[in-house]
């Protein structure tokens, strides 16, 4: 069936608008585009649309007892202090990182772009980060960190006794931690991004930016910061779509803790849904986080789109 | 990009890198110092004899190539579809897919622990592989979609005149242009399925099941004060992923930098 009718397809003949030429008629593509439809939009949608339905539930996940909530949890929503601790914490992270790695990611493409030795090995060390799983870097993270660790062990050999403390039990140094955990695994893929856009800024306009006397601080400042402003623009919407995905760092590094502090809406929902068992809030705080999904998912594409008119 | 006229300037920026580079080391550096102390080399003994070790790979490995193979199938396909094909509301579809693209997959612990559940497929491997390569789709397509729309049309129009189906004209034009974006989508799947955390640590629940990302609790379980296995784990763990990265270094580098750059 399917055949006979692309072959029927096929049997048509157009002209085309802007030329004589004639043109075969576009098969339809209606078979192509049903296993990804399936599969992927299936999945997904029927979870978005069940964990809509379990949101408006008071149920603990196991038993056979859903009683219907309405709103409910959605009111709670509101006034759980620590729901909004964990979007004040998203947004602390998404702000800090990105500066952090903007600055770090820049200055190793423009350092790596010079003619130093062995930068090879240095842009391997720095990617090498982002290919190991936080599952597999959060033991030696929190080995660092502990209160006999080895940040502070190197504080006292070098007599700094009074700066080391339990990093983990400060609730402010606990999310730096978490910060720079992520700046860690992150600023690989941030670097390869502005090694890569770096090399697209025209050679002619430094060159002759030089000529005029603009030293190397000046030649970033003025012409490679403007020039990798596409880059960056990504590098943001990356930044805040991954501050709102965070969730294995905080889940194996700190474990949200303590008391909070570096409760993130991941681990949020995790811990509500899983560990307290209320499975129907859990559900609702998700659907909250999807809402703020789908809205930065539209902003990538409008600032894409006007991204792309500009010429970016 | 720096102009290096003086060798004191070459000094000095060359100092200025090494300098930046050692924070990214020293947990690395760190890491396996520990996995050293105490026993020394007696802690990689006693994790390369845990029987259950070559398990939780083989599991990552399955895990993995399923995933890359349903996702690059649904990608390859759409992406076709997407950029050549007749279809009447195609941009409805898109973004029908596309607003799944920002997704968490934490979003989806609940239905899927009771679709799982219901299924039986608890403590199986597909209650990994689907979801996860489900999650993967939007994005990946959105990628190669973008690669495809830069394949002249005209390629394809002559086929057609030629007298090539449309099944032919994936296969022999469309598969061997498109090679560098699967090259890219299937390292990029590849790492963000082998570094999935959260999925097998919810469905997968024998050790016999588990993925290499669940080796450090299972040892943390083992070995409760004994930091040092722990710690040789993570290197055991970390390793192949580390020594495919070097050999492989640009199919790495373009494979995850293909995610920001569209």
């Amino acid at each position: 069936m399917l055949r006979q009718s692309l072959e029927a397809g096929e049997a048509t003949v157009r002209t085309g608008n802007s030329s004589t030429v004639r043109r075969l008629k576009t098969p339809l593509g209606w078979p192509w585009i049903l296993p990804a439809l399936i599969f992927s939009v299936g999945t997904l949608y029927y979870c978005i649309g069940y964990t809509g339905y379990i949101s408006t539930l008071d149920w603990d996940g196991a038993s056979p007892l859903q009683e219907p909530a309405g709103a409910a949890n959605f009111v709670h929503l509101l006034h759980d202090p620590i729901f909004w601790r964990s979007i004040l914490h998203t947004v602390i992270f998404a702000v800090s990182t990105f500066v952090l790695q903007v600055v770090l990611g820049l200055v190793f493409a423009c350092l790596l772009h010079s003619k130093l030795y062995l930068r090879t090995i240095y842009k391997v060390l720095i990617f090498i980060p982002v290919v190991l799983a936080t599952a597999t870097v959060a033991p030696v993270f929190r080995q660092i960190f502990a209160a006999d660790g080895v940040l502070n062990a190197i504080l006292r050999t070098v007599g700094l006794d009074g700066l080391a403390r339990p990093w983990m039990a400060n609730g402010a140094f606990a999310l730096i931690i978490v910060i720079i955990v992520q700046v860690w695994q992150s600023t690989g893929v941030v670097f390869v991004l502005y090694y890569a856009a770096v090399g697209q800024v025209d050679p002619q306009t430094i060159e002759a930016a030089r000529i005029d006397g603009a030293g190397n601080l000046r030649i970033i400042g003025s012409i490679i910061w403007p020039g990798v402003r596409g880059t960056t623009i990504a590098i943001a919407i990356l930044t805040a779509i991954g501050s709102l995905k965070t969730f294995d760092i905080p889940f194996l590094v700190t474990g949200g803790g303590p008391s909070y502090a570096t409760e993130f809406l991941g681990t949020l929902i995790y811990r509500v849904s899983v560990s307290y068992a209320q499975v129907g809030y859990g559900a609702a705080i998700s659907i909250v986080l999807l809402a703020m999904a789908i809205v930065a998912a539209v902003i990538i594409n409008t600032v894409g789109r006007r991204g792309e008119e500009a010429g970016v | 990009m720096f102009e290096i006229r003086r060798t004191r300037t070459r000094i000095g920026l060359q100092i200025l890198l090494t300098v930046l580079v050692i924070p990214f080391v020293f947990p690395l550096v760190a890491m396996v110092q520990g996995s050293l102390a105490g026993q020394g080399w007696g802690n990689y003994a006693t994790v390369l004899s845990l029987p259950l070790l070559p398990g939780f790979f083989v599991n990552s490995a399955l895990i993995a190539a399923s995933v890359i193979v349903l996702v690059l199938i649904c990608t390859m396909t759409a992406s076709f579809g997407f950029s050549k094909l007749r279809i009447p509301g195609k941009e409805i579809f898109f973004w029908t897919l596309l607003a799944c693209l920002t997704l968490p997959g934490v979003v989806l612990l609940a239905p899927l622990f009771a679709t799982v559940t219901r299924m039986g497929a608890y403590n199986t491997l597909w209650a990994v592989i689907i979801p996860v390569a489900a999650l993967q789709v939007p994005f990946t397509v959105l990628l190669a979609r973008n690669f495809v729309d830069g394949i002249p049309d005209e390629l394809i129009e002559a086929a057609r005149v030629d007298g090539a189906n449309i099944r032919r004209i994936f296969w022999h034009i469309m598969l061997p242009l498109t090679r560098p974006i699967m090259a890219a989508v299937g390292v990029l799947v590849f790492i963000n399925s082998w570094n999935e955390y959260l999925f097998p640590l919810l469905f997968l629940q024998s050790p016999e099941q588990q993925t290499v990302t669940l080796v450090p609790s299972f040892f943390i379980g083992q070995y409760n004060n004994d930091q040092t296995k722990v710690l040789a784990a993570a290197v055991v763990v970390g390793l192949p992923i580390v020594i495919a990265y070097i050999f492989l270094q640009k199919f790495f580098e373009r494979g995850l930098a293909a995610g920001a750059l569209k």
